[in-house]
């Protein structure tokens, strides 16, 4: 076989992969052959319904619904359960900015307040 | 074909169902207490029959390997392919978890039914669908090893940020000295006597 360089910026493509058809096992290739059933009946489906002259509607992808719903609220928040993991994800994003904010912005400003104090800032002087 | 009334996209129509539910809910709280309690027979909110049923939306996590085989159909996915993501309340439910690849890594070649996307119809999508798509985050290799590129950006920002720090903490400009006036200072100008004698100002240091 002669030896294929890939472009610099491209995975090889899937058919010259040496694992998609060197040395496979039986198990393998029959996984193959069941994905691409799969992707074949589907692939059908839908051009039956993209070549029907009769067809008026848009045609509905169920996999695009299945996605759209499973990132709103309507699946996540009944799927949600107080985990180690979520509530330290919590305690985190929530409780800690409050404490981390506060410090930081009193440090500043009572940083900002002494210099003021001894005269060496002036944030509104006129005359320099 | 048999009559199909006319569809919105799809995307409309899941929001329709959540504002039908939405819907339900505010029925709920804007009757008085006696008219809240459902009837017994059934539940008292209604969702529209267009769209996709209960069943072939995305649910909980799969417990047992019936219903691992029963949500790897729904999602076209080969029972041993289907992996869903952790069980640890994140709120994922039983959506597959696929590689995190970017679309553009997907032959181009390849006539896909949306060669944008570089995706067929009905092929499972992943959870960061929107963030893989080829304007946005790329997985393909790149031709330097990803550890060298992030080593070279670092050390350069980590070298030029400590390069500052070092020129605020230990300034250095043109020697300076306060303004130097001639004429012992002005003495006249600042309001001196003619007849006294000024004092000498001397601006230098031997």
């Amino acid at each position: 076989m002669a030896q294929y360089r890939e472009a610099p910026l491209a995975t090889r493509p899937q058919t010259l992969d040496p694992n998609e058809y060197l040395e496979l096992n039986p198990e393998q290739r029959k996984a193959q052959q069941e994905r691409l059933a799969i992707r074949s009946r589907l692939k059908l489906q839908y051009l039956s319904q993209l070549n029907n002259p009769r067809r008026t509607e848009l045609i509905e992808d169920p996999a695009l619904t299945r996605w759209s719903y499973a990132r709103t609220l309507n699946h996540i928040y009944p799927n949600f359960r107080p985990s180690p993991k979520t509530s330290l994800l919590g305690f985190v994003c929530g409780v800690v900015p409050l404490f981390f904010w506060y410090y930081v912005f009193k440090t500043d400003r009572d940083h900002k307040e002494k210099l003021i104090r001894e005269g060496m800032e002036r944030p509104f002087s006129l005359s320099s | 074909m048999a009559f199909l009334p006319a569809l919105p996209s799809s995307r409309l129509r899941s929001r329709g169902g959540e504002m039908a539910l939405s819907g339900c809910w505010f029925r709920f709280l804007t009757r008085g207490i006696r008219k809240t309690l459902p009837p017994a027979g059934g539940s008292a909110c209604a969702r529209a029959a267009s769209g996709l049923s209960k069943d072939m939306l995305p649910g909980p996590y799969p417990r047992t390997p019936e219903e691992r085989a029963i949500a790897a159909k729904k999602y076209n996915m080969r029972v041993e392919d289907y992996e869903p993501y952790a069980d640890d309340g994140m709120g994922f439910g039983d959506y597959p978890k696929l590689p995190n690849r970017s679309q553009q890594e997907r032959d181009p070649w390849y006539t896909w039914d949306e060669p944008d996307l570089r995706r067929n119809w009905g092929e499972p999508m992943h959870w960061d669908f929107d963030m893989y798509i080829r304007n946005r985050v790329d997985t393909s290799p790149s031709p330097v090893e990803w550890i060298r590129m992030v080593k070279y950006l670092g050390g350069f920002i980590g070298f030029m940020l400590f390069m500052f720090c070092l020129g605020e903490l230990f300034p250095s400009y043109q020697p300076v000295a306060p303004k130097q006036y001639p004429y012992n200072n002005l003495y006249l100008e600042n309001g001196g006597e003619l007849d006294k004698e000024p004092p000498e100002v001397i601006h230098y240091e031997i």
